[in-house]
This record gives structure tokens, C-alpha cells and sequence, in this order.
């Protein structure tokens, strides 16, 4: 029983730092731009068929494959602000709101032009798996958790250490202040959406390699990336990264000691408990 | 220094500047003042390129500015400290200070800050401590020395004095007739006339959009209309 409650926290923590990878990149487009970016999850899933078709196709490497992935997330990151959210930045936020959904459709649209209607899973040479305990631990899931605690770690490493992080920072405490400083505000916002498809892009690339990739589920993944970031405090960092856990963990022992059909609802109700003890979310401010 | 020729300037259909001129010339202190809506504080978002300027234009050391975008302004060496503080409340107050010098590429800047803790002690067992945890007065100090900390060459003071008791206003005045001393250029805007009139070597009394006054800053002081309509007596 607790062995295999440890189990499926394991697997939890591994697809939950999944969710925490691509609600990092929700939190800080939502907090530092106010911007509802529900095409992230799309976004994602073009840098996961990417890693695929340079990983099957061109017989790159796993990691090299995700490098390169990596910088085309970035400058995907970097388009999408420019041509679809800086036209309508002094617009009423409902515009973004729907620029972000008809993005989302593009991008869906797009991946299935390109990429097809098939599911794919991006091979990986991590296929060992440890026995520990009795605990049955997956090589690759080592690796997904790795990967993602590095991506978490160098993006808030350069937010909170470098100069250009502290413009991000300022931007986002205030605004007008940050330009009397000469921080250029549109660079920063060109900064985060290429930091935030990055993340995201990553975390395609390891729900490629640990699950799979098809159509519909970067917008399912999105839909969860909106819940942890709810759950942990919007905006918040951390909130994201605890909140992430907490979602793939919940929704694990939910799958494996009642049922897989309603990991989902669990996994909801956990996070509607927790709004209402805490409607400010796990580590958001009052 | 700073030539501003009959500048238009407003928000939506509403236009809050009518055709103002004023001019600062280096090492002066010049304060624009009114009643609240005048357009004192429109005017000088206009200088720092934060409200674009509809009409007329801004020199600065014969340079036009009107266009030059927001973030450009500091590194022609115009900074403002805008009213209501704005210290970046989450950062610590040495970052703060760090941002102030953000433009900034040389190595005198460990020595700027130096200078800058023994202007304003009270800032220094405090360099780590979150500036949103700080008094009014404190914060008023740290968007000061935030300010100077891009060693700028005119240096725009909005409302300075607004919100803080007597005693942190005096010590505010007292900053202000320093950093003039020290020979930085200062654009003052106050809603306390008394105490800007008695910095300022020139000022201006704006009236519903329009410069309705100009003159030195004693001239002013002792101006009938003056006297009756801002400093109450």
C-alpha cells in the first residue's frame, strides 16, 4: 500500500513537472504582460512535433534535438508577441483574450498541416528501468524531471541574477516607473514570450517522450497549465511550480487507487478544495 | 537647457495643455505650478516622452525630444522621480537603486552608490530590506536617490512633497536645495507653492492648461494673486 502510493507519487512528480514546465510560461506572460496566452499549449506541442521529426527524421539526439527545438520556440515566442498580442496591448484585455484563442486555433491548425493527425512519441534511448525498493523507477522519467528542474532553475536563475532579469522584474512591479529607468517595456515583453515558449517547448518536447503527442493536446495541456496556475497563485512562480506537482501527483494517485477514467475530476477536485481555502491560490498574495 | 515652445498635450478627446512655453536653463531650478488639473504634472510626462505632445515642440541641449520614446529620455540625461514614489516594492531597496543606474555601462557606479547612502543615511541598514516595506519618507528618499542614480543632467521632481508629513517634507526641501547645489538642473513640480517657490529660481503658474504667470521665484512669492490663490494667505 505505501509502496505503491510512493509509486504513483513518483509518476506524479514526473508528469507534474510537465504541467509545472508550461504553467511557468503562463504565469509569466500572465504576470509580468496581463495576458491570457491560451495558444502556450499549441505553441508547446510545435516544439514537441519539432523535437520529434529532428529526432526520427534527421537522427538528432534527444537533448540536441529539444536544443534546437528550443531556439525556434524562442522565436515562435517572439512572433506571436510582435504580430499577434503588441497590435492589441492598449486594447481592452478582451481583444488579447480572443487574439489568444484565434492563435490557438492557427497554431492547432498549423501543427496538423505540418506535422499530420497522427500520434507520435519521440524515441528516446532512456528506456532503462531501476528497481529500487520495490519501487519501480523509469530511467526516462528521471530524466523528464531533471530537464524540466533544469529549465525551471536557468529561467528563474536569469529573471532573478541578471540585468535584463531585473528589467523583467521592474516591468512587471511598474511598468511606467521601469521606463523612466530606460528599460524598454516592448523588448521585455519580446523577452518573456520568447523565455515563456521556450519552457513551453521543452515541455512539449517531454510530453512527447513520455506520453505523446496528437492533436488536441496541447489544448488539453493548456486547459491544466490554467489550473496550476490557479491553484498556485497567479502570477507566482513558485505558486507554479508547487502547484504543478501537486496537480500531476493528485492526478496520479487518483488513477491509480480509484480509477484512470477520473483522474481528471480528481485532480479538479483537488484544485477546486483548494480555492476554497485559499481562493488567492497556494502561494499567491492576499 | 530644456525649450518647450507651445506645446499641446492631452488624453483622449480631452486636451489638458493648451499651448504652453517655458525654458530651463542649466543649473536653474524652475518650478511649474497650479491647482490640481492645471496640467503641471501632463506637462512633464510630455518632457520624459510618457504622453506624446500634440503639437509644439521640447528641445533639450538643442536637440528635439517630442519623439524620442519613454525608455530613450534617461540617456539624454533627463530623469524623473514621479510622483506617488514608484519604488519598485518587491526589489530590494540596493536593487532599486541598481535600476536607477539600468542605462548605465561605467564603473563609477559602487562609488555613485556610496555617495548616495551617505546622502540619504537612512537608506543604508536598509540597502536589503524590500523597498515596499519602507515608510513614505523613506520611499520618497529611495525614488530620489533612485533618480540620481543616472547622474542625470536635469532632474524632474513630480510632486514630491505629496502624502508625507511636515517633518519628511522639510527634509524633501532640504534634498531638493542640495542636489541643486550640488549643480544638477531641477524641473519642480509642487502643489506646495510655498515650499517650491522658495527652491525655485524661476517659476510658472499654470492655470487650466495656460501659463498664466511667470516670473522669479521671490517675485512670485510676493505676488498678490499669487500669494491669495496658492499659499493661502
Amino acid at each position: 500500500m505505501i509502496t505503491e502510493a510512493l509509486q504513483q507519487v513518483l509518476n506524479g512528480l514526473a508528469i507534474g513537472s510537465v504541467y509545472t514546465l508550461i504553467a511557468v510560461g503562463l504565469t509569466i506572460v500572465f504576470g509580468i504582460l496581463g495576458i491570457a496566452h491560451f495558444a502556450h499549449g499549441s505553441a508547446a506541442m510545435s516544439g514537441g512535433y519539432l523535437t520529434f521529426i529532428l529526432t526520427e527524421r534527421l537522427g538528432l539526439g534527444f537533448f540536441p534535438a529539444m536544443a534546437v527545438a528550443l531556439i525556434a520556440g524562442a522565436a515562435l515566442g517572439v512572433v506571436l508577441e510582435r504580430l499577434a498580442y503588441r497590435p492589441v496591448r492598449d486594447a481592452p484585455q478582451i481583444n488579447a483574450f480572443i487574439i489568444a484563442l484565434g492563435l490557438t486555433m492557427i497554431l492547432e491548425g498549423g501543427n496538423l498541416l505540418l506535422f499530420g493527425p497522427d500520434q507520435v512519441v519521440i524515441p528516446t534511448p532512456y528506456q532503462h528501468v531501476y528497481t529500487v525498493g520495490g519501487l519501480v523507477v523509469a530511467e526516462l522519467r528521471i530524466q523528464v524531471m531533471l530537464t524540466a528542474s533544469l529549465a525551471v532553475a536557468a529561467m528563474a536563475t536569469f529573471v532573478s541574477r541578471t540585468r535584463a532579469g531585473r528589467s523583467i522584474r521592474a516591468v512587471a512591479q511598474n511598468r511606467q516607473a521601469a521606463v523612466l529607468m530606460g528599460v524598454n517595456a516592448d523588448a521585455v515583453a519580446t523577452m518573456v514570450f520568447a523565455l515563456s515558449s521556450a519552457l513551453g517547448v521543452i515541455g512539449g518536447a517531454l510530453v512527447g517522450a513520455l506520453l505523446a503527442i496528437a492533436p488536441g493536446v496541447g489544448e488539453g495541456l493548456v486547459v491544466k497549465g490554467f489550473a496550476v496556475l490557479i491553484l498556485g497563485g497567479l502570477g507566482s512562480i513558485p505558486g507554479a511550480i508547487v502547484g504543478g506537482l501537486v496537480l500531476g501527483v493528485s492526478e496520479a494517485l487518483a488513477a491509480g487507487f480509484i480509477s484512470s477514467a477520473y483522474k481528471d475530476v480528481i485532480a479538479f477536485l483537488v484544485m477546486i478544495g483548494v480555492l476554497l481555502v485559499r481562493p488567492e491560490g497556494l502561494l499567491g498574495k492576499r | 537647457m530644456l525649450t518647450v515652445r507651445e506645446l499641446r498635450a492631452g488624453y483622449g478627446n480631452v486636451d489638458v495643455l493648451h499651448g504652453i512655453s517655458f525654458d530651463v536653463r542649466p543649473a536653474e531650478c524652475v518650478a511649474l505650478v497650479g491647482a490640481n488639473g492645471a496640467g503641471k504634472s501632463t506637462a512633464l510626462r510630455c518632457v520624459c516622452g510618457l504622453v506624446r505632445a500634440r503639437a509644439g515642440s521640447i528641445e533639450f541641449e538643442g536637440a528635439r525630444i517630442d519623439h524620442v520614446p519613454g525608455h530613450r529620455i534617461v540617456r539624454r540625461g533627463i530623469t524623473m522621480c514621479p510622483e506617488g514614489r514608484q519604488v519598485f516594492a518587491d526589489m530590494s531597496v540596493l536593487e532599486n537603486l541598481r535600476m536607477g543606474g539600468h542605462m548605465r555601462r561605467d564603473r563609477d557606479q559602487r562609488r555613485d552608490l556610496e555617495a548616495l547612502f551617505d546622502m540619504f543615511p537612512a537608506l543604508r541598514p536598509r540597502a536589503r530590506q524590500r523597498a515596499g516595506t519602507l515608510s513614505g519618507g523613506e520611499q520618497e528618499m529611495l525614488a530620489i536617490a533612485r533618480a540620481l542614480m543616472s547622474r542625470p543632467k536635469l532632474c524632474i521632481f513630480d510632486e514630491p512633497s505629496l502624502g508625507l508629513a511636515p517633518k519628511i517634507v522639510d527634509e524633501v526641501e532640504r534634498t531638493l536645495a542640495r542636489i541643486k547645489a550640488n549643480g544638477t538642473t531641477v524641473l519642480l513640480v509642487e502643489q506646495n507653492a510655498s515650499m517650491a517657490l522658495r527652491l525655485a529660481d524661476r517659476a510658472y503658474v499654470l492655470e487650466a492648461g495656460n501659463i498664466v504667470l511667470e516670473g522669479s521665484g521671490q517675485e512670485l512669492q510676493t505676488h498678490p494673486e499669487v500669494s491669495k490663490a496658492y499659499l493661502g494667505y
